[in-house]
């Protein structure tokens, strides 16, 4: 019964469409961005990002205190500019800190979760940090939309154009400047859109939760990829699945959306898990019966 | 491509690895950079790639100083242990080579190089399922990409068995013959595998040594 009014509901309410159509093009820009980041070893950097643009959000909540409304209406925008901030610092400090990449994040996680704290409080909105933290699909509104759609035009023309190379650079990154690449540029070309991406998760996943989207997909789907392209497909298989999946238990039992989606995505992962180890078992015994 | 190094230093810190290193490396040669664990030799050739800043010193390339130096597409590299690359994610080897085939030329030569390894089999395999000498084959064909004029190899036997060994050595010597300029690294002391056209010795109390052969054209006019 539930079941029938959540799909009869996902196509007549507005909110659940739109709630429908933001999953699923997250759905495929979390792995996206999400692979990148699990090659270059850095799963921790989306969180990191996150806390900063969260000082964005905050110092642009204390703007508004000025009687500034757009600063109230659209705080993302700044959110975005101070993730491209983190970004920056994080490899700033990562040159600083050639072989602790993680000292760099740590540092800006810090200063991010410090500042946006200062001005959450001093912007008085400090209310408003729960949604900041745990976000909501359900409660997109059109021009969100509209944004991320943007961001996913932006990410995939990128990555047409440029994909081959920012790969190249994450892999290796030593070696990637005697094939002729740039690998100052694709690093910082990289970081932009990493901090695109970041800005928009933040208000339908919420900050604690942006990594969990990008990373756990693709954890799950190196389990059976046997080259980078097929864990890219599987991850964004399981993603999509894990939003559907998600928004039916959060609409079903009136609980958090984002929560509901990350809850998901780390059961496929136990599942995956489960599964392989079970697989190789086998595999195992067949071998030994041969000999 | 002449390389010329120039009472270079290098230190990590307070501890001198390299003290006032003078070496000449002519288009074609076939170098190998011998020592124990810690003398220098990986440092060496970072300062060589850039990866390390020269401060004391100097280094020329076609008398060219490094510091403005800006042609690394002639160089081919492959790091040692292979350290910096992340082969534990996903990956066949024609997709390593694909990304990694920026440029047309680059892209008609990687089946080209496969088939020059005796590796034109594994295209589709993934990487990390590979053994030691397949991986640093597929590795070298990727810094052959650009068709480079020198190539520099850090301990590239280091995980692969005797019997590869001596297949891998030829197959460098071929590249060699081809007019391909090779610096090599390694900390063994038995270098009977190698045709090396000279030697550089680095020792711990950060003296050098140079061995140059006699070119077999050379010992045919005397």
């Amino acid at each position: 019964m539930i079941t029938l009014s959540f799909f009869q509901d996902l196509f007549q309410q507005d909110f659940m469409l739109r709630a429908l159509l933001t999953g699923i093009i997250l759905g495929a820009l979390a792995p996206l961005i999400g692979s990148i980041v699990v090659v270059r070893r850095l799963s921790f950097i989306a969180d990191t990002l996150g806390h900063f643009s969260l000082v964005g959000i905050s110092v642009s909540l204390y703007i508004s205190t000025f009687g500034i409304s757009f600063f109230l209406e659209k705080p993302l925008y700044l959110g975005l500019l101070f993730s491209v901030i983190g970004g920056l610092l994080i490899e700033l400090f990562r040159r600083s800190y050639k072989n602790y990449k993680e000292i760099s994040m740590v540092i800006v996680i810090s200063l991010g979760s410090a500042m946006s704290a200062i001005f959450f409080s001093l912007a008085k909105k400090t209310g408003s940090l729960y949604q900041y933290l745990f976000g909501s699909i359900l409660t997109v509104t059109n021009y969100y939309l509209m944004l991320i759609f943007i961001t996913a035009i932006i990410v995939l023309v990128l990555f047409m154009l440029f994909g081959k190379q920012i790969l190249s650079v994450s892999f290796d990154e030593t070696t990637a400047r005697f094939l002729g690449i740039n690998v100052n540029l694709f690093q910082f070309v990289f970081m932009i859109v990493l901090s695109m991406v970041v800005s928009v998760l933040l208000e339908s996943v919420g900050v604690l939760l942006i990594s969990s989207m990008m990373i756990i997909p693709v954890a799950s789907a190196m389990r059976f990829g046997w080259s980078y392209r097929s864990t890219l497909i599987i991850s964004i298989v399981f993603s999509e699945l894990s939003i559907l999946l998600g928004l039916w238990l959060a609409y079903s039992f009136i609980i958090p959306s984002g929560a509901a989606i990350v809850s998901v995505n780390v059961l496929i992962l136990l599942i995956v898990s489960v599964i392989k180890k079970l697989v190789v078992k086998r595999n195992i015994s067949k071998l030994d019966q041969l000999k | 491509m002449l390389i010329e190094i120039k009472n270079l230093s290098f230190a990590y810190g307070h501890r001198t690895v390299i003290n006032g290193l003078s070496h000449t490396i002519n288009s074609g040669d076939y170098l190998v950079i011998q020592g124990k664990n810690g003398t220098g030799k990986t440092t060496l050739i970072k300062c060589l790639l850039g990866i390390n800043s020269v401060k004391n010193g100097m280094i020329f390339f076609d008398g060219q100083d490094i510091n403005v130096f800006g042609g690394w597409t002639r160089f081919g590299y492959v790091s040692q242990n292979l350290d910096d690359f992340n082969y534990e994610f996903p990956l066949t080897v024609e997709e390593l080579l694909k990304f990694s085939s920026i440029t047309k030329m680059q892209q008609s030569n990687y089946l080209k190089h496969l088939d020059q390894m005796g590796i034109l089999d594994i295209v589709n395999q993934n990487i990390n399922s590979l053994s030691g000498g397949q991986l640093q084959r597929v590795f070298i064909v990727r810094a052959m990409l650009n068709n480079p004029q020198v190539l520099i190899l850090d301990e590239p036997t280091a995980s692969i068995d005797k019997q590869n060994t001596a297949f891998f050595y030829k197959t460098v010597e071929e590249l060699n013959k081809l007019g391909i300029t090779i610096i090599l690294i390694t900390h063994t002391e038995s270098l009977e595998h190698i045709n090396y056209s000279h030697r550089l010795t680095m020792s711990l109390d950060l003296t050098t040594e140079v061995e140059r052969k006699i070119p077999i054209e050379v010992v045919n006019k005397l």
